[in-house]
């Protein structure tokens, strides 16, 4: 059934055997294809301003107000890729191996080997495109090492890399909107998908500023719509963030992957107050030179720097010496939690660690600790009010990435022909735990390098059947459906905000489909969330109407979608009976507390169907020919 | 803690505006400016009017998508942050807190505190790119970029195209934000076959955007949240004489 | 904008070189009366006869007339673009009054110079109001035109004060001029507001003094 379109052949040979194969399109005809792209962050640029330098026609639509804003800009740390530059022994093989290890062998190989394969090359583009990356005085590029690898293999743009990167892609997709061969759609959000004959062949948008609902078809339609972590309300997401346009994708018969697949980041700052909105990340490359540490003794009423050395317990180095502070994130996060629920959390709710900077600036001295993180210490002063130069970081963990996403092949097609999924919003390369470092690369290769290779083979034959045109009755019968749940939520005029909602949910999500999970936990999550839901359909209060700019509408929608997602994701890490990567059941650990696979059970993808709610679940296996699974150690 | 908000309410660009005043309680210190507005808007909800329509995505300052005029101050009373990284202990308690939205004729407000700044797209649209396909790219390490360049076109490329520069401006000038692209990509070596004409056509169209003159007031080096000094502005106009007379 | 922005920059310069020039042959007032009518006189007569001088003084006329229409039209492009203000602006906060009020620090020196031009200009050149007596060298005698004014102290008071607004607007001119043509040399701009602001403070004191020291004679 699941058919991930492997191509033939041995690892290294795969990608190019696939393209040596792919079909083409005369420039002509690709003048006769319209290409809709959802998403305008790294990827949904990379791809719209690719697609258009192709001959496609494209339209690209966001939410925000310009294309810059997509959450990829807050990447910080950078991305990696297979250079070697540092002459540490890395290699596209190693880097292969890393992000297949670090991923705790929950994904495929073919298409994990392609992203370490076509890493390099990225480099190389995003240098021709402008990108400041550092560099050293004698002009050539700078690398760091980042969590969970050995080797330096890391490119940044002092902290702001993800900025840099998405300030090239949108200019790309300027250059190309110039040319007029994209079309730009700021400030509209994607409402649903329009299947035709089982083919995606459009979208219904909601223009956010009349509130006018508008139809768009096309022969091929791409989400590059990110990730879904504001399911716990509290992330490191930005605000609008949201899954809706991936959940209406799998109501409408798209497979959603590994669901609860969630990674936590250690290095957030710690909540303060309930009406907090969001936490923020500080980048983990701070790991690099800080040292996490918590107080040997419980409740210790001391000030960080009244605490002598040898009552101070650096647990990631004391429990991991050899990858010790940058151990991989779902194991630093959790060994993190387990500090914090052990009672030696810091801070003033007791939900932080902290990050030490003192012994980094004694031996780099402070300027070069300046240069390299100045700006995240200059956020974490901003924010906090403290000087992070004289006294540690307070950090916590905090949902971060979606590794799983909408079911793709190595097409990064999805189980619905002529829709494509790229980036966070797909399930493909991270398997159960993404490396640092590594979000940015997918993003920008998905967009840049692979869709639009491999579109053209779908859009080869759609070249020959009927363009779709927005008036056909499926258009009509969506964009119907959509003004009806629209009207259905302002009608409901109960007693509760949205917000109240969406918090209720965070609650529960955080507590029980978080970093550690376990049977009741889940099951009850479960009931919990079918209850908030259905309080939500009947006690909420949206206010304004539906015909003009209104964020509180906006929110309902992204929420009522989130409720349905949630009970898909405790669904699956309630199916899903073993540890692996950020999917930790409190059932299955060793004596030590580590995660317990089962890979002669569980060594497979979880795809599940909508099927009008009642989720079943296909099973793609994971097939290691080249890397065999072995117990993820960083001891 | 609590304060009252005197708000901007605009429906549309088509209506006429003005002020409304919102008293409210129940804020902490710790809540960002912008969760205090969020909690006025829960309130709202309550009391079942219309929220106040504001922008943000991030909050944590690097999306640029943010931006009130607070107290008479772009992104309030603080140098070089965002709007969403005040926060509410910047202000007494009891506080009158007037807000309004960016004001430029280029910025035309689409509702209560939400402008349109797409204005700044076009800028870019006109040049701020460097022209080359992808899969073109050679070697990264076959261009050597000295780190002091490279710093340089760091330290303009980091603008979030907030729009606070233009806010700020008495003459609601574009020129810091235009600058900070022109001499982000015109120091690289990768920007350089197309220098002159980025200048000629980037500069255009902020003038075609209606944007005013720089007269170097320097506010928006002081409100700008990457700190990015109006020297770039002189340093574009440089570059803008040396396209326009020697054509490079 | 940039073209007319630049006008208003050179001309802004030139004028800050005129009136060095203007200030240094104005020392001369602050000699002792004999000696300071004879150098006086002798320099006007001088400039009166030089064809360069002449030359350059329409070129002086010229750059007060550009400078001041260029700002003119630039203040309404601004104003254009900025067609709604705040209820409540702090920009103190992020820059400096005179920055802000360059429009307002130039129609005070507009005025200044349309009474500064009909008090010695129009007097001497177009022969307008009370004539011009002669010196005992039969040189007209400029020094007499300028001690007679300044034995006025509301000419005094009125002089002297607006050398107040004439630094302001120079101090924020000199260095917005230069980068306005598009000097960026970080060091070099440091350097330029130091300048500048020695520069207007001695422009506003030299001119600033001359008439009370004129009056007290």
């Amino acid at each position: 059934m699941l058919e991930s379109k492997i191509p033939e052949g041995p690892l290294q040979e795969k990608w190019r055997n696939y393209q040596l194969k792919s079909q083409l399109i005369n420039p002509a005809n690709k003048k006769r294809l319209k290409v809709i792209v959802v998403g305008s962050g790294l990827a949904g640029a990379g791809a719209a301003a690719t697609l258009g330098e192709m001959g496609y026609e494209v339209l690209c639509f966001c939410y925000q107000d310009s294309a810059r804003r997509a959450h990829s800009v807050a990447a910080q740390g950078g991305i990696n890729a297979a250079k070697n530059y540092q002459h540490d022994g890395d290699s596209v093989m190693r880097m292969f191996y890393d992000t297949l290890k670090g991923g705790d062998f929950r994904s495929r190989e073919a298409n994990v080997f392609r992203l370490a394969e076509l890493s390099a090359p990225l480099i190389d583009h995003y240098v021709q495109q402008g990108v400041p990356f550092a560099r050293e005085y004698g002009g050539v590029l700078v690398n760091r090492s980042f969590g969970g690898v050995q080797v330096q293999r890391t490119f940044y743009a002092r902290g702001q890399t993800g900025q840099q990167l998405l300030l090239a892609a949108y200019s790309q997709l300027y250059k190309m909107k110039r040319a007029k061969k994209v079309r730009m759609f700021p400030r509209h959000e994607m409402m649903d998908m329009v299947i035709i004959q089982g083919k995606a062949k459009g979208i219904i948008v909601r223009d956010l500023v009349s509130g006018q609902l508008k139809r768009f078809a096309a022969d091929a339609v791409v989400l590059a719509t990110g990730g879904y972590s504001r399911v716990f309300r509290l992330s490191t997401l930005a605000i609008g963030c949201n899954g809706s346009a991936i959940w209406k994708a799998h109501k409408r018969g798209a497979y959603f992957a590994a669901p609860s697949f969630t990674q936590i980041h250690p290095t957030a700052l710690p909540q303060t107050s309930e009406a907090q909105s969001k936490l923020t990340l500080m980048s983990e490359s701070l790991r690099n030179d800080g040292r996490i540490w918590v107080p040997k003794a419980k409740d210790d009423p001391r000030k960080a720097n009244a605490i002598p050395e040898e009552e101070r317990d650096y647990y990631l180095e004391r429990r991991y010496p050899s990858f010790g502070n940058l151990a991989p994130r779902d194991i630093a996060s959790r060994a993190a939690k387990e500090r914090i629920d052990a009672g030696y959390g810091v801070g003033r709710l007791q939900n932080a660690v902290y990050l030490d900077f003192k012994h980094a600036i004694a031996h780099f001295g402070l300027e070069t600790i300046q240069d390299r993180y100045g700006n995240l210490f200059k956020m974490y002063k901003k924010i906090t009010g403290v000087d992070a130069y004289r006294e540690p970081m307070q950090i916590s963990p905090a949902a971060h990435f979606s590794m799983g996403g909408l079911w793709v092949d190595y097409e990064l097609m999805t189980t619905i022909p002529g829709l494509y999924a790229i980036a966070e919003c797909n399930f493909s390369d991270h398997g159960a735990n993404r490396l640092g470092a590594n979000s940015l690369l997918q993003a920008s290769i998905d967009g840049y390098f692979i869709l639009p290779n491999t579109i053209n083979t779908y859009l080869a034959d759609a070249l020959h059947e009927d363009h779709p045109s927005t008036a056909h009755p499926e258009f009509i019968k969506v964009e119907q459906e959509v003004k009806a749940q629209i009207k259905n939520l302002l009608s409901i005029k109960g007693t509760k905000t949205v917000d109240h909602f969406h918090r209720e949910l965070g609650k529960v999500m955080w507590q029980s489909c978080a970093m550690s999970r376990n049977h009741n936990g889940l099951k009850k999550a479960i009931s919990e969330i079918e209850h908030i839901k259905a309080k939500f359909w009947t006690e909420v209060n949206v206010t304004g109407g539906d015909k003009e700019m209104n964020p509180e509408l906006e929110k309902a929608l992204r929420l009522a979608d989130f409720l349905e997602l949630g009970l898909l994701m405790c669904t699956d890490a309630l199916q899903r009976e073993e540890s692996c990567g950020a999917h930790f059941r409190e059932e299955f650990q060793t004596p030590e507390g580590e995660a317990l696979r089962k890979d002669e059970m569980y060594s497979y993808v979880s795809a599940w169907e909508y099927n009008a709610g009642n989720f079943k679940l296909h099973k793609e296996p994971l097939v290691f020919e080249y890397a065999q699974p072995t117990i993820r150690s960083y001891k | 803690m609590k304060v009252v908000f005197k708000i901007w309410r605009q429906d549309s660009q088509k209506h006429q505006g003005g002020f409304e005043r919102y008293p409210i309680e129940g804020l902490t210190e710790d809540m960002s400016f912008l969760e205090a507005l969020d909690h006025l808007n829960e309130r709202l909800v309550l009391q079942n009017q219309k929220t106040i329509a504001y922008e943000y995505d991030c909050r944590e300052g690097i999306c640029g998508q943010c931006g009130i005029f607070i107290n008479g101050r772009a992104h309030g009373p603080h140098n070089n942050i965002t709007t969403c990284q005040l926060h509410m202990r910047s202000f007494q308690d009891g506080e009158t807190i007037v807000v309004e939205p960016w004001r430029a004729t280029a910025f035309p407000v689409i509702k209560d505190l939400v402008v349109d700044r797409s204005a700044l797209d076009r800028i870019i649209e006109k040049g701020g790119y460097i022209s080359a396909k992808t899969g073109t790219a050679a070697e990264s390490n076959a261009i050597l970029i000295p780190k002091d360049i490279a710093d340089k076109a760091m330290d303009a490329a980091a603008c979030i195209g907030c729009g606070a520069c233009v806010a700020t401006c008495k003459n609601a000038s574009a020129a810091l934000f235009t600058s900070a692209k022109i001499n982000h990509l015109n120091n690289l070596p990768q920007g350089k076959p197309e220098a002159a004409q980025r200048v000629l056509q980037m500069t255009k169209q902020m003038q075609l955007e209606n944007f005013g003159n720089c007269t170097f007031t320097g506010a928006c080096e002081v409100e700008c949240p990457e700190n990015i000094s109006i020297i770039n502005i002189a340093e574009m106009n440089a570059r803008r004489a040396k396209a326009k007379w020697l054509g490079r | 904008m940039f073209f007319k922005k630049s006008i208003i920059a050179l001309t802004g310069l030139f004028l800050c070189i005129f009136l060095m020039v203007h200030l240094s042959a104005n020392i001369i007032l602050l000699l002792p009366k004999e000696i300071a009518r004879e150098l006086y006189n002798a320099y006007s007569k001088t400039l009166r006869e030089s064809p360069l001088i002449q030359l350059v003084a329409y070129v002086l006329y010229l750059s007060i007339i550009l400078h001041v229409v260029y700002a003119l039209l630039i203040t309404i492009q601004n104003r254009k673009a900025k067609s709604k203000g705040y209820a409540i602006n702090r920009y103190r906060e992020n820059s400096s009054w005179t920055s802000q009020n360059m429009g307002l620090l130039g129609v005070m020196l507009l005025l200044f110079i349309v009474v500064h031009l009909a008090n010695f200009w129009a007097r001497v050149k177009l022969g307008i109001g009370e004539a011009v007596g002669l010196d005992v060298e039969g040189r007209l005698d400029i020094y007499e035109v300028t001690y007679g004014l300044f034995q006025n102290i509301y000419y005094v008071l009125f002089y002297s004060l607006l050398m107040v607004p004439l630094g302001l607007h120079l101090h924020h001119g000199l260095k917005s001029a230069f980068m306005t043509l598009g000097f960026y040399h970080k060091k070099g701009l440091r350097a330029i507001a130091k300048i500048a602001l020695v520069y207007a403070s001695v422009m506003t004191l030299g001119f600033g003094i001359i008439p009370f020291v004129v009056y007290f004679k």
